[in-house]
């Protein structure tokens, strides 16, 4: 058993209750033990604490890490933008001493102290590890596999650039999380542009919806022209982008796509035989009817 | 002359090269220094101790003071030891007596901003170079004969412009080719830029010389196996490829007169086993038994036998007459003895699928210059038809992305270098288009475009009034309409500042080059070096880019960078000058860095013979008269003065000439005791 401190973040908790059930009880059959991190915040969003100021970004996220480090767990979490904030601060705190001492400088008014001994990491990619799990225990956990159905794959921009900061490899057109769809019994497809961004993130959401909404109708179009059953991703935020931002296309442009939108963990769920209410998917903006129906 | 067993009177000169050592050294605290050492008789500073008036001090102290030896600090030993070797040696000692402190590129040069640490390193290092010097002997180079025959790897355009001009010096040449045919990259080219003339047209030519010259042995199919010797004598093991054909000559030897292969095709028409043609970039098919192309030299079937199914087909078709086809053929060895060598060995494309964003390999309208050039070929698989692979239409908008891989510092398999040819053959291909579909419009992504060459500006204007488009900005991303197959090219276009979306009908990635995958591998079988980016390195990137620091070995063409046609012939020649040299001369100086055998010493145990890395070492019987025992014997021609014996004997019977064990340990000495004896 692999323990991790699973840092939950906001959207999943709060939009999205599914992502959360779901990573907590598919994680447990590959021998992932995620832990509660209690008493964490938000991690800060790096779009819009990061672009306001960086010194409350990296004291912020290194409180969160501190609260693992008590533990004496690496963090395991479900989310780009979370990523983002606790993979980076994490690096750049443990590589800078300026940067370290200044968060430390905070984080002394609550009696903490960043100390750089533990790492952060993505569900998606411990999964993927097969170090701790990889895609044949994967394959081997699914008692339901989503036979016949084409999954478009959205991997975020958060875990996988600036590429020389993080470890992932190829961010121009990466293939492993495909293996892992596939290993569902779905078809991973592929998409003109497959590597946009889902149009939310870097704050541009907050400070420019009708242009966020270009972006990801713009993704959807592109998904579109190929055909997909539903689309995937792993990164509550870009759900939310793509989910509620289908209600918003079809209000702002007046364009329908009915494309189903799942958390990996959730396709997961459904392939290790979770039921559409355990995963909360009634909470979904696009109804996932039409995609259950095909497997279930 | 001085006697060995003189008092040792050392002479040091300190060079300032201008402010290159003065910039950074205090020159005139390590001359006052070096005064004070032991041994030495005079010290002196000079602005360029290279120049004739810094030479002739030299001259003139030797004179003056008697002395027995000479330091000078200064530059590497590898720019200017001959000339003061020479110095010395007019100076009237022998020229061995020399040694010299590079207090410029391993001091002055990574020591700028240190004034008083280098200044400090200098002194330790003239300090040691005086240690030296009071040790040293006179030696007596050996001269070897040079074999009169030359040896040429590789027959691209690089390989038979240095073969045929060896050749017509009166040199008798091997020629080896990897491939069944010579003619190498240009071969495949349609037309040269800027003159726009036919690649074939201008190299069969060449190839037709190349393969008929009486002193030039061309062995195609053939690849370098092991290499020993040196200068004068390199003894090189090729390996023929079995190609299970033989040539008329080969089949009168075998007592078929009239018989062997005169390049019919009847083989090829019967062979049922197809593969993909290597020759034409995988997009034409060829047999197991093929010619790449129909100006093949020599015109000579090969057998793939990697996929030949020995169906025999091909032999009955052969008839009995010319009986041409050998199945049971095997690889044959054979060693040539050569004066000099040359390489050229040329370069492959990058694999730019590496370069995920651009596609290729994944869109199929996303190709190579290189395969661009094969269809729009006349003798190409498309008889000249440029045509989009993924439904053959005729593309009428092409985008060409200029620095595909190259002058690229993300990693991966991009190159930081520029691969110089690119933007040229694309202007060249822009053209094409333009000239062969009426209405095309080639768009060209660039950064800048390295018009560099004679008549290379001019064509880059005729085609912008030809009506090219250029865009100044990297490919960020290019993206497949799934439905039509159809291109979009995003860039930045940086003279406008707005983002593009260009849709086309095709994409040609002007891929960046490097070297053959067993450059490498080659290299080390020669023993010359590689610079940091992987190509061969030349002797001196400006004073001797044909040569390498190995004597003997030389080189042309690609695989010491990249160049395009003419400047591959311009050093296929000069290179082939180069290694004509020795063997005119006949007879080459041996460096006297040999080991030597101190018979009185020696137990003639024989362990030293196994030890040598290159065979120099022999037992012999003692000729002393008593016949009692053996003696070490050293084959001065074959030894390299590595040392391994010299640190191993332990008698402390073989001395190794100008580093010998008392030199060596008086520098260790003079370094570490700082000069307390």
């Amino acid at each position: 058993m692999h323990e991790y401190a699973f840092f939950l973040g906001c959207i999943a908790p709060n939009r999205y209750p599914g992502c959360e059930a779901s990573a907590i009880k598919t994680s447990a059959k590959l021998d992932i033990d995620l832990l509660p991190l209690k008493g964490a915040s938000c991690c800060p969003a790096p779009g819009a604490f990061g672009a306001i100021d960086l010194r409350v970004w990296y004291a912020m996220a290194a409180r969160n890490i501190c609260l693992a480090e008590d533990m004496g767990k690496d963090i395991a979490l479900i989310c780009n933008g979370c990523y983002k904030s606790i993979y980076e601060v994490n690096e750049k705190l443990k590589h800078n001493d300026d940067l370290r001492d200044g968060a430390n400088e905070v984080l002394a008014e609550i009696d903490m102290e960043f100390k750089g001994s533990i790492d952060v990491w993505h569900l998606i990619e411990l999964y993927y590890d097969p170090k701790i799990c990889g895609v044949e225990k994967v394959r081997n956990s699914v008692t339901h596999p989503l036979t016949g159905t084409r999954i478009a794959p959205h991997y975020g921009c958060h875990l996988l650039k600036p590429a020389k900061e993080r470890h992932f490899g190829d961010s121009e057109n990466p293939m492993w999380f495909e293996e892992l769809i596939e290993a569902l019994g779905a078809e991973p497809i592929q998409y003109r542009n497959k590597m946009q961004c889902c149009g939310a993130g870097g704050g541009v959401r907050g400070y420019d919806l009708t242009q966020a909404l270009d972006i990801t109708n713009e993704k959807l179009i592109n998904i579109e022209e190929v055909g997909a059953d539903a689309l995937t991703e792993f990164c509550p935020f870009c759900q939310l982008q793509y989910d509620r931002g289908q209600l918003e296309i079809a209000e702002k442009f007046g364009k329908t796509y009915n494309l189903p939108v799942l958390h990996y963990n959730e396709l997961l769920g459904l392939a290790q035989g979770m039921s559409p209410d355990e995963l909360a998917l009634d909470l979904h903006g696009v109804d996932c009817k039409p995609f259950l129906e095909k497997i279930l | 002359m001085a006697e060995d067993n003189k008092e040792p009177r050392i002479g040091v000169f300190v060079c300032h090269c201008g402010t290159n050592i003065a910039g950074s050294i205090d020159v005139t605290a390590v001359k006052d220094y070096a005064q004070t050492l032991p041994g030495v008789t005079i010290a002196d500073e000079y602005q360029y101790m290279c120049s004739t008036p810094g030479q002739s001090k030299i001259k003139a102290a030797i004179a003056d003071y008697d002395l027995t030896g000479v330091v000078v600090a200064a530059c590497s030993p590898r720019l200017h030891e001959p000339t003061f070797r020479v110095a010395t040696q007019e100076g009237g000692l022998n020229p061995f007596r020399f040694e010299m402190a590079n207090i410029r590129e391993q001091n002055a040069w990574v020591h700028m901003h240190d004034r008083k640490a280098a200044t400090d390193k200098a002194k330790d290092q003239v300090r040691i170079a005086v240690a030296k010097a009071r040790l040293l002997e006179d030696l007596i180079p050996k001269s070897v004969p040079v074999e009169k025959a030359a040896l040429v790897v590789g027959a691209g355009i690089g390989g038979i412009q240095a073969s045929l001009d060896l050749g017509s010096a009166g040199i008798p040449v091997t020629l080896v080719e990897r491939w069944p045919t010579v003619g190498g990259r240009m071969s495949q080219l349609d037309k040269t830029f800027p003159t726009l003339d036919c690649s074939q047209c201008i190299l069969t030519p060449k190839m037709v010389d190349v393969g008929r010259h009486p002193m030039i042995d061309l062995k195609t199919y053939t690849e370098v196996e092991s290499v020993e010797g040196y200068i004068g004598n390199f003894d090189v093991t090729l390996r023929r490829r079995a190609r299970g054909v033989l040539t008329p000559e080969e089949a009168e030897a075998r007592g078929i007169v009239g018989g062997g292969c005169n390049g019919c095709g009847d083989c090829e028409e019967v062979c049922p086993v197809i593969k993909s043609n290597e020759f034409e970039m995988g997009m034409a098919p060829r047999k197991a038994i093929y010619i790449f192309h129909a100006q093949v030299m020599p015109l000579l079937y090969t057998i793939d036998f990697d996929s030949c199914v020995k169906c025999g087909l091909c032999i009955e078709a052969c008839g009995p007459d010319k009986r041409a086809i050998d199945l049971d053929m095997v690889d044959t060895f054979e060693t040539v003895k050569v004066g000099t060598i040359i390489l050229a060995t040329g370069y492959d494309l990058i694999p730019i699928e590496g370069k995920r964003e651009w596609g290729y390999k994944q869109f199929d309208n996303v190709i190579t210059g290189l395969e661009f050039e094969r269809l729009i070929c006349a003798s190409g698989p498309t008889v000249g038809h440029l045509i989009r692979p993924s439904d053959g239409a005729t593309p009428m908008k092409v985008a060409f992305v200029l620095c595909a891989g190259s002058r690229d510092n993300s990693g991966g398999v991009a190159k930081p270098y520029c691969s110089r040819f690119c933007c040229m053959y694309s202007l060249k291909h822009a053209h094409q288009i333009m000239e062969k579909i009426p209405g095309a419009v080639p768009y060209l992504f660039y950064m800048d475009i390295r018009a560099f060459g004679k008549g290379y500006e001019e064509f880059y204007y005729r085609v912008q009034d030809e009506g090219a488009k250029f865009i100044r900005g990297r490919v960020s991303n290019i993206q497949e309409d799934v439905q039509t197959k159809n291109l979009h090219v995003f860039a930045e276009d940086t003279l406008l500042g707005r983002p593009v979306d260009l849709e086309c009908d095709m994409v040609v990635l002007a891929a960046a080059i490097q070297p053959k995958a067993d450059a490498d591998s080659l290299r080390q079988m020669f023993g010359i070096s590689k610079s940091q980016d992987g190509w061969y390195l030349e002797a001196h990137p400006k004073l001797n880019p044909c040569g390498t620091t190995t004597a003997g070995i030389f080189l042309a063409g690609v695989c010491q960078g990249p160049k395009d046609v003419p400047d591959t012939v311009a050093q296929a020649e000069g290179a082939a000058s180069a290694a004509s040299i020795p063997i005119h001369m006949g007879q080459v100086d041996l460096e006297p860095y040999f080991a030597v055998c101190i018979e009185e010493k020696c137990a003639g145990c024989g362990m030293c013979t196994n030890l040598c890395p290159f065979g120099a070492l022999d037992l012999v019987d003692r000729e002393d008269g008593t016949g009692n025992g053996k003696v070490m014997r050293v084959t001065e021609a074959k030894c390299k003065g590595c040392g391994t014996c010299g640190g191993f004997c332990p008698g402390g019977a073989i001395k190794m000439q100008h580093f010998t064990s008392e030199q060596i340990v008086g520098q260790i000495d003079a370094f570490l005791l700082e000069g307390e004896q």
